[in-house]
């Protein structure tokens, strides 16, 4: 059993490790022997890399601000206005998570074109926002589930609007919730690809479509293993961040995974 | 479903008592707060909505004279090269899906019964969850490579194989790389699943008699297979939808549904043939979604 579960977790580090450590050594290969060690493919890395991963790093951020604001709107409206539609938006607005990201990939090219939205920053925050917005709005409605309505009475009471309470009021107490709530949407964000594949193009091409067209175009690149580590490094950085600040117990149930 | 026995939930409930009647919320103030759920709706409506209709109705549309037909899907059920490209990625989605779930099952048992273990492994190994699915392509390249690959020079070293193999290109590499995709998620959710079950459950059948693999085999296992059921939906739509790993892998063999829809819509300027064919694919994909759902509600709700 313990060569077992020793053997499964190598399996599963493995292809990580060795992307690692081929970005270290040239780029092209990976061994673990006595090959010298360079920062080659990391210097390699074109203008062109470092602008999609800036892009994809200015996207995320946008539609994560976007998605958690739309979100946490929408949960206000829903939780305290005790609107009976609460089951059908969550319905509604889960259905990019449901839709395979190909699909909806399909589906956007065929709407964005004739609107001049594809191949634009605009399109892909339009996109990548949907495609956060159930995730946000699941957090924003636990969050402002949990906090007692009467905190926001009280400000009524002394004469503010219901608004102005939700403001200074409500998200105050939200915010911690919310951050982490966005930590996991621009993570989201940044992986993102099959949705992004379709809609984009020279002047918005995310740096996993970027990887993508390179390795079909020209093959197995250098620069390209060297990128590739560095997104283990965000993936790495993004989960130290979640069990220092959440816990282990957050990841380990959880089915929150990479859309596409 | 737990915040009912949670007294602190009851107590709350009670003194956070509406200080207005609930249904007797005026008709103005429920359009008050309905106000700030429209740019949600609108969002949805924009970009899930709106594309999702045009593309089912463009589906029945034909490209050429603008008339309305169903010819693109007769076509495409009547066309053997689809449904052998439809059968082998069904083929491998299926063997895919068991094969994780069978390897991704034990380790999942040992992590959700060591609290330890578990703290330290879950994170390390939920890295690959977080890569986008093309660094998984190419850590699959540098892993199965015939000349230069880790695995192939490993095996050439040892003297097991003389010459490389060439399975990266082909039904092994593919497979390889979406079992390796499907694991990494599979484990995840499993563990979660497999800690809700009471470790009490199984140490009683084990006083009674049982062996440990028949308690883990008759008693906890059972419990899980809801957890099991929506695991394998989200495999096996994910490796179906998949279209990064197939185009990365040499995208001749296996032939995957998702690369000829591609090939429709742009090389071949077969729009609406494109569209009906991911229609097909998106009913089968998220058919296999609502069929795990229903079993999940069917066997009461996901423990």
């Amino acid at each position: 059993m313990a060569f077992y579960v020793a053997a499964m977790i190598a399996i599963l580090i493995l292809p990580v490790l060795l992307v690692l450590a081929a970005s270290f050594q040239g780029g092209l290969e990976a061994s673990f022997g006595s090959r010298r060690w360079t920062l080659e493919a990391y210097r390699a890395i074109p203008p062109a890399y470092w602008d999609a991963l800036w892009f994809t790093v200015r996207i995320a951020f946008c539609s994560t601000v976007l998605a958690l604001l739309i979100a946490v709107l929408a949960a206000w409206g829903l939780v305290r206005g005790r609107l009976r539609e609460r089951r059908l938006v969550s319905h509604l607005v889960v259905l990019p998570d449901a839709v395979p990201s190909i699909t909806l990939g399909v589906a956007l090219l065929g709407l964005f074109i004739p609107l001049g939205l594809s191949n634009s920053f605009t399109g892909t925050l339009l996109a990548l926002t949907a495609l956060s917005l159930s995730m946000g709005l699941r957090f924003a409605e636990a969050l402002i589930g949990n906090v007692p309505e009467e905190m926001e009475q009280a400000a009524v009471t002394m004469g503010a609007g219901r608004f102005t309470a939700f403001v200074t009021v409500l998200l105050p107490v939200l915010a911690p919730g919310l951050t982490i709530a966005a930590l996991f949407l621009f993570v989201h964000n940044l992986v993102a690809f099959e949705l992004l594949l379709f809609i984009s193009g020279p002047n918005a091409t995310p740096i996993s479509v970027r990887l993508f067209t390179d390795i079909v175009d020209r093959g197995v690149l250098p620069q390209a293993i060297a990128m590739s580590a560095i997104l283990v490094y965000i993936a790495i950085a993004f989960y130290t961040l979640v069990v220092v600040t959440v816990g282990v117990r957050y990841v380990a149930g959880s089915a929150l995974t990479r859309k596409g | 479903m737990d915040r009912l026995y949670d007294p602190s939930y009851a107590v709350m409930t009670v003194s956070s008592a509406p200080a207005r009647p609930v249904e007797g919320a005026s008709w103005r103030e429920r359009l008050y707060y309905r106000a700030f759920v429209l740019p949600a709706l609108a969002v949805v409506a924009f970009v899930v909505l709106i594309p999702l209709a045009m593309l089912v109705a463009s589906s029945f549309v034909d490209q050429e004279t603008g008339s309305t037909t169903a010819r693109y899907y007769i076509s495409s059920f009547a066309s053997l090269f689809f449904m052998r490209t439809l059968g082998s990625t069904i083929a491998m989605a299926l063997g895919v899906t068991v094969a994780t779930i069978l390897l991704a099952l034990p380790l999942a048992y040992v992590l959700a019964r060591h609290t330890l273990l578990r703290g330290f492994l879950i994170p390390v190994i939920s890295v690959p969850r977080m890569l986008p699915f093309v660094v998984v392509g190419y850590a699959m390249v540098l892993l199965l490579a015939p000349y230069t690959g880790a695995l192939n020079k490993a095996l050439m070293e040892i003297g097991i194989l003389s010459e490389p193999t060439f399975i990266l290109f082909d039904w092994p590499g593919q497979a390889l790389a979406f079992s390796y995709a499907g694991t990494v998620v599979a484990v995840a959710i499993l563990t979660g699943v497999l800690m809700t079950v009471d470790p009490q459950l199984e140490d009683t059948a084990v006083t009674l008699g049982a062996g440990r693999l028949q308690a883990i085999l008759t008693v906890t296992l059972p419990l899980c297979i809801p957890g099991i059921i929506a695991a394998s939906a989200l495999v096996f739509s994910m490796i179906v939808t998949a279209y990064s790993i197939p185009v990365m892998l040499n995208s001749r063999t296996p032939y995957m549904i998702s690369v000829l829809i591609y090939n429709n819509l742009y090389s071949l300027q077969e729009r609406h043939l494109a569209y009906a064919q991911t229609v097909i694919v998106s009913v089968l994909a998220m058919g296999m979604l609502v069929a795990g759902q229903l079993v999940l509600s069917r066997f009461g709700r996901r423990p």
